[in-house]
């Protein structure tokens, strides 16, 4: 299980996560929902350590970490097994979408498991422009490339901020059903979204965070039914949005 | 006489200044690259104990003609420190800490303006310290600088022509002194020209071919 306790995180004073516990169970998808500026991506950052928290704890099964960190102890993050995917994306400029996907499975295992390779440029429909850096190809192509990077590695525990957001509603629909597909093979994931349907559809857990502190969490029914009105007003903004 | 014939009646005094002249080049090629990576890195990395002052330095020798940096190296400092050094190594110094200044502003501003994402997302995908460094830092660092500090060590090999003006027998110092006993200098300073047409075209060439084949374009659509 992937865990977060009492997770604290400022930026120059001003509280962005405040005392956040979350949990992310293997073979479960959780959906994260709020406003801009609730806290989503920088709790994203906070559970993969990219951005180590203030203050709490991280446990990746029986990996676990509490911060501060004591002095003079250097902080290894069990990655790739906890990986992510931002919605910035971070594709390698100088290599081609291939050579991104290939790239970090090959230096791990000193061979690329073709048939995985070609499965996933399959999958996401990419054989068209696999060949093309990252700035010939289109924002969703990138999107697709990115998470196929991250899917190649296996990851226990994958991570993934709005990688949705410029995707048609075909490709959506792909990577939800790919996405199910993972969890039911046992990873966890846990996913920063506006996509309402896309929630409704993938969600095991739904959590809404507001202010940097998570004020609900539930099942799907937080989204058909919130207890708070605050939640219930956001709710309906996206859905009119979209 | 044609250029052709000048170059073949003293192409055994030609080819011992352009020996000097390379021997010269070489020195402030590989000194000055290797000084002013390791300077680059370090400025990079400790802004305010090195970078800041490496820039001022920079900035301040950048004002300088180069004859006139050469020329107070050569006389009013070893004047006043009542030394007498070789005009070769005077030339040698002085070509090497205007390259190694160079060379290390280029460095510098690339790994400081280096994107960290790239790094991030090679850390997140499993890769270790090493590995980031060597598949993805150093290609981009590398596609960045090269064209750039090719182009400094080809008008670097230019500036050893200054060192004729110290007494060094380079390929200038050759010239005038053929031209002093035949007097043709058109026709001595066009051979001299042609030289270095031969030598800075491919070197130019390639520079610009580097700049074409990897200094693509990185922003995204």
């Amino acid at each position: 299980m992937l865990k977060g306790a009492d997770l604290k995180k400022s930026y120059r004073g001003q509280s962005i996560l405040d005392g956040v516990n979350i949990e992310l169970e293997p073979g479960k998808i959780s959906v994260i929902i709020g406003p801009s500026g609730s806290g989503k991506t920088t709790l994203l950052k906070v559970l993969s350590m990219l951005d180590p928290p203030d203050a709490g704890t991280i446990a990746v099964d029986d990996w676990n970490v509490q911060f501060p960190l004591e002095k003079g102890k250097k902080l290894e993050p069990p990655w790739p097994k906890l990986t992510v995917v931002f919605q910035q994306l971070f594709l390698w400029p100088h290599l081609t979408l291939l050579q991104n996907i290939t790239l970090p499975v090959f230096l791990r295992q000193g061979k690329e498991d073709a048939e995985k390779v070609e499965e996933l440029i399959d999958l996401f429909e990419m054989r068209g422009f696999i060949y093309r850096y990252p700035n010939e190809a289109s924002l969703g192509q990138r999107q697709r490339a990115a998470l196929a990077r991250a899917l190649l590695l296996q990851p226990k525990y994958l991570l993934l901020d709005e990688i949705t957001s410029s995707l048609d509603v075909e490709q959506v629909a792909i990577i939800l059903t790919y996405l199910k597909k993972l969890a039911q093979a046992g990873i966890g994931i846990l996913t920063v979204t506006h996509l309402l349907h896309f929630a409704r559809e993938a969600a095991d857990n739904v959590i809404f965070m507001d202010s940097g502190q998570i004020i609900e969490k539930g099942g799907k029914e937080v989204l058909l039914s919130p207890s708070q009105d605050r939640i219930k007003r956001f709710l309906s903004v996206i859905e009119a949005a979209t | 006489m044609a250029v052709w014939d000048i170059l073949t009646r003293y192409h055994t005094a030609f080819a011992n200044g352009l020996i000097v002249t390379f021997q010269l080049a070489l020195i402030v090629w590989s000194a000055g690259l290797l000084i002013g990576t390791v300077l680059g890195i370090l400025g990079a990395k400790w802004t305010f104990l090195v970078g800041i002052p490496s820039r001022v330095l920079s900035f301040a020798l950048s004002g300088v003609p180069i004859l006139v940096f050469l020329f107070w190296l050569h006389y009013p400092l070893q004047s006043m420190l009542q030394v007498a050094i070789d005009g070769f190594i005077t030339a040698a110094v002085t070509l090497t800490i205007i390259n190694a200044f160079a060379v290390a502003d280029v460095i510098r501003g690339v790994l400081s303006d280096f994107p960290q994402q790239y790094v991030t997302a090679g850390m997140v995908c499993g890769m270790t310290p090493l590995q980031v460094l060597v598949y993805i830092q150093l290609p981009i660092v590398l596609r960045q600088t090269v064209p750039v500090l090719l182009m400094i060590q080809v008008n670097m090999l230019q500036a050893t022509l200054f060192a004729s003006l110290i007494s060094v027998p380079e390929i200038f110092r050759v010239a005038q002194q053929i031209n002093a006993q035949i007097y043709k200098p058109v026709e001595i300073y066009t051979a001299l020209g042609v030289l270095f047409l031969c030598i800075c075209l491919p070197l130019n060439g390639l520079a610009l071919w580097l700049k074409a084949r990897f200094t693509r374009d990185f922003s995204e659509k």
